[in-house]
């Protein structure tokens, strides 16, 4: 009562409107929709409760190698979405993984055939060479995904939203996140196993050494010879792992477009020292200097766009999934054709959307030859619902497509 | 036993990279130890802002100038090493709330703090669970606020105050031997980081306070020199990788407009560091005193940064003209 007789008591009573912020608290779901469907004597365009159209993205920001102890980094800002992403190589040697010997034939018994192969490109190269490749393509998905090279692990237990407490492991979200970025990861193909390679190659012994130095003449003919024999002592010694850790710093919806951005960025930004096998120590060493370092050759820049889907109906959630029939499905098209629209696809929904609907796409697109080719699509999840169909999807991997460009000047620029 | 939750590398473990340029003691000559080109009470240029992370009651960001010797790395990279790092660390606190069902009455605040390296912010690689450095970095931040915080405000809430450091202090130069030096001492200028962040990012979230708390660093190091009679100098704001040996030094969290400190951490032997004949107090006093001066310093930007929050929270606030 008290509070209340204090409010008559002032000079101007309160009015009975609550200011929107206060609204879209109380009543989320008809804020939005309001927004999206205003009134049509309103003459308002349809625009979502965050100022952005249903297809637009929100701005993004990269920026690279700011962090010192790493060997690539990048901080990527999706709007309020925060992700820092920092690469780690760390050296796995082959005498420590149990199945290498016995996965891996000793390199006398394979060599052979890898030379045979070899001799063959040698001659047929052109013709060959794309069949070889991959091969190789086959050799390099295994190897990566079988000595888990590829470690990437997400954080959400930084005080990025209130809801995850810090200390705590890391909850499903954390969990399957992780695991997302670690199989798009695989199945893109995106680091070459190639790279992560550290080889040996043992040293010729003296006694030959010195026979050649007597058949002089011979040299032109035996060099090729002494070719393969270099490369049939050509041992792998050990493996760069690349630890990924992505600590998501702010979260505001879409946490996975954001770290797999971070990913990509840091990834482009890695350098790996040169590094051999010392064979007086037993380690493998690697060389500090900068000239001598190499970047890493991805294959593509796969690039993800998140999609929700935002119904009118506010007890979608709660409807049993039944998928329409012909009559139903007329009502539909024919409520689109009048102008009451019942869904919308929203882009890169920020935390307020995400929680306002149910159905979630994710795409993943590359394109081929450096943009000027066709698009991949890379990877196409959808769950939640029932509302996308075909032909929808394809509109989203159209403004996927444009995403794509619009984030690869983004990446290419930081 | 492996973390299941996580994504793990291989089992048989990974090994840092080692350099050839740290087997060999000779070529570490020729890179050569960083230099201070600071004045020895001069600080490092600190950026703080507040408000970065808007799901958040109340957040800081915090970061150190790269010293010379890293800027210098950083525009013409020719080594893979980096000869030193600079602290870069990001507080969010979120609250006040109220204290889980299951919670005993408290007539305060409760306040949780949470200090968290990433596993890339130092030279070694760090686990993804919170070891006991960490843990105790938290403790000793938790006692630095709890005198600032007027608690018995909020009776029955917490407080959560998280901090994520994304690159740490070293603890030494790369090129020392391990066990060179005795302490790891670039703790206490990522504690003193925690406390000039942590603070901004309470005033942020709004929570009252007696003052501003900074934190501030000095030490008494042993610097690398030709002559031996060279007396053990007083540095403020010390970048451990800068010095060869550091005697002692220590971190305190200082309220200037009270004049207080809530927090004093000191570590090594101040008492056998015979200052200069000008400084007439003994080696632990004047390390305070230096301590108390960085912190100042640090209150500086501190002001400026609460300053701006303020001004962002007034443009904001539902009575500031927006309705009506």
């Amino acid at each position: 009562m008290a509070p209340a007789a204090a409010a008559a008591a002032q000079p101007a009573p309160p009015s009975l409107s609550l200011p929107p912020s206060q609204f879209a608290r109380l009543q989320p779901h008809a804020y939005l929709l309001a927004h999206l469907s205003p009134p049509p004597s309103s003459n308002q365009p349809s625009i979502r409760a965050n100022g952005r159209a249903p297809s637009q993205f929100r701005v993004t920001s990269a920026n690279t190698g700011s962090l010192t102890h790493t060997n690539g980094s990048a901080v990527v800002r999706l709007g309020d979405t925060t992700a820092v992403c920092g690469v780690r190589a760390e050296i796995l040697h082959t005498e420590d993984i149990a199945s290498w010997s016995v996965s891996r034939p000793t390199p006398a018994s394979s060599s052979p055939t890898g030379n045979k192969r070899r001799k063959l490109t040698d001659s047929t190269a052109k013709l060959s060479a794309e069949s070889e490749n991959k091969e190789e393509d086959g050799d390099d998905e295994s190897q990566i995904q079988d000595f888990s090279l590829l470690v990437p692990n997400l954080s959400l237990s930084t005080g990025c939203a209130p809801g995850f407490i810090p200390g705590a492991p890391p909850s499903a979200l954390a969990q399957s996140l992780s695991h997302q970025i670690l199989t798009l990861l695989h199945s893109t193909r995106l680091v070459r196993a190639e790279d992560l390679r550290i080889w040996y190659q043992p040293p010729n012994l003296g006694p030959e050494e010195l026979e050649r130095h007597n058949e002089n003449e011979q040299m032109d003919v035996d060099a090729p010879q002494g070719e393969v024999d270099l490369e049939k002592n050509k041992e792998i010694k050990a493996f760069w792992v690349l630890y990924i850790d992505i600590m998501i710093i702010s979260l505001a919806g879409n946490p996975f477009d954001a770290a797999w951005a971070a990913v990509l960025a840091a990834l482009r930004d890695t350098k790996l020292a040169r590094a051999w096998w010392d064979v007086d120590n037993e380690m493998v060493v690697c060389s500090d200097a900068v000239s001598e370092a190499r970047k890493l050759s991805l294959r593509g820049l796969p690039i993800s766009s998140t999609f929700c889907v935002f119904e009118a109906d506010a007890a979608s959630g709660w409807r049993a999934v039944v998928i329409p029939d012909a009559e139903e499905e007329k009502e539909l098209d024919d409520s689109t054709r009048k102008g009451i629209q019942r869904r919308w696809v929203l882009a890169d929904p920020d935390g307020y959307e995400e929680g306002l609907s149910q159905e979630r796409i994710c795409v993943v697109v590359d394109k081929e030859q450096d943009g000027k080719g066709k698009t991949v699509i890379m990877k196409l999840e959808k769950n939640g619902g029932w509302a996308v169909d075909t032909k929808e999807l394809k509109t989203l991997v159209d403004i996927s497509a444009q995403r794509w460009e619009d984030l690869k000047q983004i990446l290419e620029q930081c | 036993m492996t973390d299941r939750r996580r994504i793990n590398g291989p089992p048989s473990g990974t090994r840092p990279a080692v350099f050839a340029a740290s087997l060999n003691s000779a070529s570490n000559i020729a890179t050569g130890r960083p230099q201070r080109q600071r004045q020895p009470n001069e600080l490092r240029k600190i950026f703080l802002k507040t408000g970065l992370i808007p799901s958040a009651s109340g957040s800081s960001y915090l970061e150190y100038e790269p010293s010379a010797s890293l800027a210098a790395a950083r525009s013409s990279p020719k080594c893979l090493i980096p000869p030193s790092s600079a602290l870069k660390l990001a507080c969010t606190v979120h609250g006040p709330k109220p204290l889980p069902r299951s919670a005993t009455f408290s007539p305060n605040l409760v306040l949780t703090t949470h200090v968290k390296y990433a596993p890339f912010a130092a030279r070694k690689r760090k686990g993804h669970i919170r070891d006991a450095s960490e843990r105790d970095l938290g403790v000793h931040l938790e006692t630095a606020l709890r005198g600032v915080i007027v608690a018995e405000r909020w009776p029955k809430s917490g407080l959560d105050i998280t901090i994520t450091i994304l690159e740490a202090e070293d603890d030494r130069w790369w090129g020392d031997a391990p066990d060179s030096h005795d302490a790891p001492w670039g703790i206490m200028n990522v504690l003193a980081g925690c406390i000039t962040a942590a603070s901004a990012a309470i005033s942020d979230a709004r929570i009252d306070c007696l003052d501003l708390i900074a934190g501030g660093v000095a030490a008494i190091v042993a610097d690398e020199s030709e002559d031996v009679e060279a007396k053990p100098k007083l540095m403020l704001d010390t970048d451990p990788a800068e010095h060869r040996v550091i005697l002692s030094a220590c971190v305190v969290a200082y309220m200037p407009a009270r004049d207080e400190i809530t927090e004093i951490w000191l570590k090594g032997d101040s008492s056998k560091a015979l200052l200069g004949t000008d400084y007439k107090r003994s080696g632990h006093e004047a390390l305070l005193d230096g301590a108390v001066d960085a912190a100042r310093g640090a209150h500086s930007v501190l002001a400026e940064a609460v300053r701006e929050s303020a001004v962002r929270f007034a443009g904001l606030a539902p009575g500031g003209g927006v309705m009506q």
